[in-house]
Formats: C-alpha cells, sequence, structure tokens
C-alpha cells in the first residue's frame, strides 16, 4: 500500500533520467505507473521543461538559419587564416644589424679615410677643449664684483646692480633676499610650487 | 556567483586539457575520462593537433572546418541564450572557435572535445556578458533587432501582429525569468535545456560536483516555474 507521493526533487530526477535516455530509478518509475496525481505533476514538469527548451532552441534555430550559419563558417575559416600568421614585427637593430653596419663600414672605405675622419674628429675635440679653457681662463682673470650679480641671478634686483653705489647695491640686493625668504611660504610642501610660480615682484624688477 | 567558469583554479578554458590538473582524474573517475570511447569529434581534435603539431597548417585548417559544422549550430543557441543578441552570438561563437584553434596544441583526449570547446564559449560569453553591463551603466541596451524579430515570427509560422506581440512578449518573459536565475544556476540550466548536455557532461563543463549540477537544476525549474506561472501542483 501507498501512503506517500513523490517529493518534487525524484520527479525532477525521473525527467532528467528520461531526458538523457537512462532508465529512471526504479521505485520512483513503479510509483509514476501506480499514482495519478503523481503522473499528473510529471507530466507538467516535463511539459514545462520540454517547452522552455522547445521555445529557446527554435528562437534560436530561426535566427541562426542555414545560410547566417554557413557565413559565420566562412568567416570562421577566413579568420583562422591568419591565426598561424602573427603580425609582422619589425625588429630593433640588434647585433646582427650593428655586426652588418660595422663589416658594411670596413670593407665600403678604405684605411686611409677612415683615418682622416679619426684624426678631423681629434683634432676637433682638441679645438674645442683648448677655447673652452681659454674662455675659462679670461672669465677668472675679471674681477670678483663682475660675478657678484650672476651668482644670485634669479633673486638679485637688477635695478640696483646697475647703481653707480655698487656698495649700497649689494646692500638692496642683501635685504631683498631677505624679505624674500620671510615672503616664502614657510610649509615645507608648499616651497617646490613657490619656487615654479612666477612672482609679480619679478616681472616689475625686471622690467 | 557569476556562473564563471574558471572559478576554480584548473577551470581555464585553456588550461581544460592538462592532465596534472586534480580534476582529469575525477573525470576518468565518472567515466568522461580516457576510458569513454573517443567520440568523433575528439578524434578530429586530435588529428588537427597533431597536424598543427607537424606545422600542416593548412590541413590542420581543413579538417578544423568539419568540427565548425558539427558544434556551430549548438554553440549559436546556446551563446544566443546567453547573449539574446545574435551579433554578439555570432561573435562570440566565432571567437570560441579561434581560441580553440589557436589552442588546439594544449588540447588533451582526456577532455571529450565537446566539454572543451563549451567552456571556452561559455566563457566567451560570460565575459562578454560582463562587458555588456559595464556599457549598459552607460548606454541605453540595445534591443532586438527588428530583423531578427522577424525571422523568429516568421519562422514559427504565424505573422498576424497579435501573435507576433504576445510571443515576443512570452520570449522577454523567458529571458527575464532566465536572467533573474543565480549565474550558476543559469550557466546549468542553460548548458542542460540549450546545449543539450547531460549532469555528467555540465560537471566536466563546469567543474562543479554532479550532485551539485542537479541540485542547481532543480532549483532553476522550480524557480522558472515560480516565475513563469508554470504549473506545481502539490501531492
Amino acid at each position: 500500500m501507498r501512503h506517500q507521493h513523490l517529493l518534487e526533487e525524484r520527479l525532477f530526477e525521473c525527467y532528467l533520467a528520461e531526458r538523457a535516455g537512462e532508465r529512471p530509478d526504479p521505485p520512483a518509475a513503479d510509483h509514476l505507473v501506480d499514482c495519478q496525481p503523481c503522473a499528473e505533476r510529471y507530466a507538467d514538469l516535463s511539459a514545462f521543461m520540454d517547452g522552455l527548451q522547445a521555445e529557446g532552441t527554435a528562437e534560436a534555430d530561426a535566427i541562426f538559419t542555414h545560410d547566417r550559419l554557413k557565413a559565420q563558417h566562412q568567416r570562421i575559416v577566413e579568420r583562422l587564416l591568419h591565426v598561424a600568421h602573427p603580425a609582422r614585427i619589425i625588429r630593433f637593430p640588434g647585433r646582427r644589424s650593428v655586426d652588418f653596419v660595422r663589416r658594411s663600414m670596413t670593407t665600403s672605405t678604405s684605411h686611409g679615410s677612415s683615418r682622416w675622419i679619426a684624426a678631423a674628429a681629434a683634432a676637433g675635440l682638441f679645438i674645442g677643449v683648448a677655447v673652452g679653457a681659454s674662455y675659462n681662463y679670461s672669465a677668472h682673470n675679471r674681477s670678483p664684483q663682475a660675478f657678484a650679480p650672476q651668482v644670485g641671478a634669479p633673486l638679485l634686483n637688477p635695478v640696483a646692480v646697475r647703481g653707480d653705489n655698487q656698495q649700497s647695491a649689494a646692500d638692496d640686493a642683501f635685504l631683498s633676499d631677505l624679505d624674500i625668504a620671510l615672503e616664502r611660504p614657510h610649509t615645507r610642501e608648499l616651497l617646490a610650487f613657490d619656487a615654479f610660480t612666477p612672482h609679480a615682484r619679478d616681472v616689475v624688477l625686471n622690467r | 556567483m557569476s556562473g564563471d567558469l574558471r572559478t576554480t583554479p584548473d577551470a581555464h578554458p585553456v588550461d581544460a586539457g592538462d592532465d596534472r590538473a586534480p580534476r582529469s582524474g575525477r573525470l576518468s573517475a565518472k567515466g568522461v575520462g580516457p576510458a569513454a570511447p573517443v567520440s568523433e569529434d575528439t578524434r578530429i581534435a586530435i588529428e588537427i593537433r597533431d597536424l598543427v603539431q607537424r606545422d600542416q597548417l593548412d590541413e590542420a585548417r581543413e579538417r578544423f572546418g568539419e568540427l565548425v559544422t558539427i558544434h556551430q549550430r549548438r554553440a549559436s543557441r546556446i551563446a544566443y541564450q546567453y547573449l539574446r543578441d545574435a551579433s554578439e552570438a555570432d561573435e562570440a561563437v566565432q571567437d570560441a572557435f579561434v581560441k580553440v584553434f589557436s589552442h588546439i596544441g594544449s588540447y588533451r583526449e582526456a577532455w571529450p572535445f565537446e566539454v572543451w570547446f563549451t567552456r571556452i564559449l561559455i566563457n566567451g560569453c560570460l565575459d562578454r556578458r560582463k562587458a555588456r553591463s559595464r556599457r549598459e551603466r552607460w548606454f541605453v541596451a540595445g534591443e532586438v533587432s527588428a530583423a531578427d524579430e522577424a525571422r523568429v515570427s516568421t519562422a514559427k509560422g504565424r505573422t498576424d501582429p497579435e501573435h507576433k506581440l504576445l510571443a515576443r512578449e512570452r520570449r522577454a518573459r523567458v529571458a527575464a525569468a532566465v536572467d533573474r536565475l543565480d549565474g550558476r544556476q543559469r550557466t546549468v540550466f542553460m548548458l542542460s535545456q540549450y546545449g543539450d548536455c547531460t549532469p555528467k557532461e555540465i560537471s566536466a563543463m563546469t567543474g562543479l560536483n554532479e550532485s551539485t549540477v542537479r541540485v542547481h537544476l532543480f532549483r532553476a525549474a522550480r524557480k522558472l516555474r515560480g516565475l513563469l506561472g508554470g504549473v506545481e501542483k502539490k501531492p
């Protein structure tokens, strides 16, 4: 005698087994044969699931027609043609190319001309060093006052430097430096911004 | 839960054929592994892999065309149900096939080709869904194109406007209900209903235990019946 109906889970197991072409659990299968309400519930469940599947499948198949699938197939084949051919990479001149250039240079130019090139480069270097040294020498021989305005160029007052009385100009510059130092922000984080920011006083003074 | 098949560490599609992964042993134990008879598509995939390894690419491409023919329709169904957009589904299927060919060297026969391919396809679809949801935060979501809608309506044989409207509403309701499923439930449901996969195959694809797959399927069906008004008679 039967006392209980099948639970939904058991019904669903039977449905899955039937879909996969397997034999459902024998007690459950026997019960479905004997019990009318459970058989109806099983039929409802099957109809619902099959309906969903059929509708979804039909919808997709209506969109992906034979022609569309053929076109898709064609596009896949076309894309596959590029799979084994990666994009061409232009190599940065490496050891081989450097060797090639070196070899071509040595073979194409004569020893005489390369010697001339080396001599010209050495002469150029020598002349450059000599001119630079003589320039520095003459600069060092100048009076120390001549350098005074250049040392603190961005902070100095050019108007004062050009004045007649050099001593008073130096004093003015010193006081001006003090003023600037006092006006500067005291917050360390702001010093960098301050250094980059043009000040109104510089603009006025440089005019 | 996103339903992404890469949630398990060994579930990356490209690495899917790795024999070292512990899942391979579990699959063999379940009979999906090498003990099971090799299917036609798996045999072709092995041949293609060997051809690629021998650098016979033209022949490999030709053989791959056969695989495309075998799986194309099923793949399009699954991708369409995931994405609900014909063009995007089309692209997802193409991408999956190209990816499979590019990584055919890493394919191992311990996995049926169908399982390997479906994992790659679904991961691609999930990526596209994610990208779309990001886009939709900023743009209005696109609807099913009129041409696709017309194709679906005419394919069903009825062309009267009322029937078209009702059918369209029903499809939208089903799609919305499926979309409300939890990520894994949705994946499992789609693979079962539209991919024609058995719980054992779904287990291999998702890395979930087979009994877990059955539970997800049951819950998905129950939820859909509740949402769509399917009759659920109490005993």
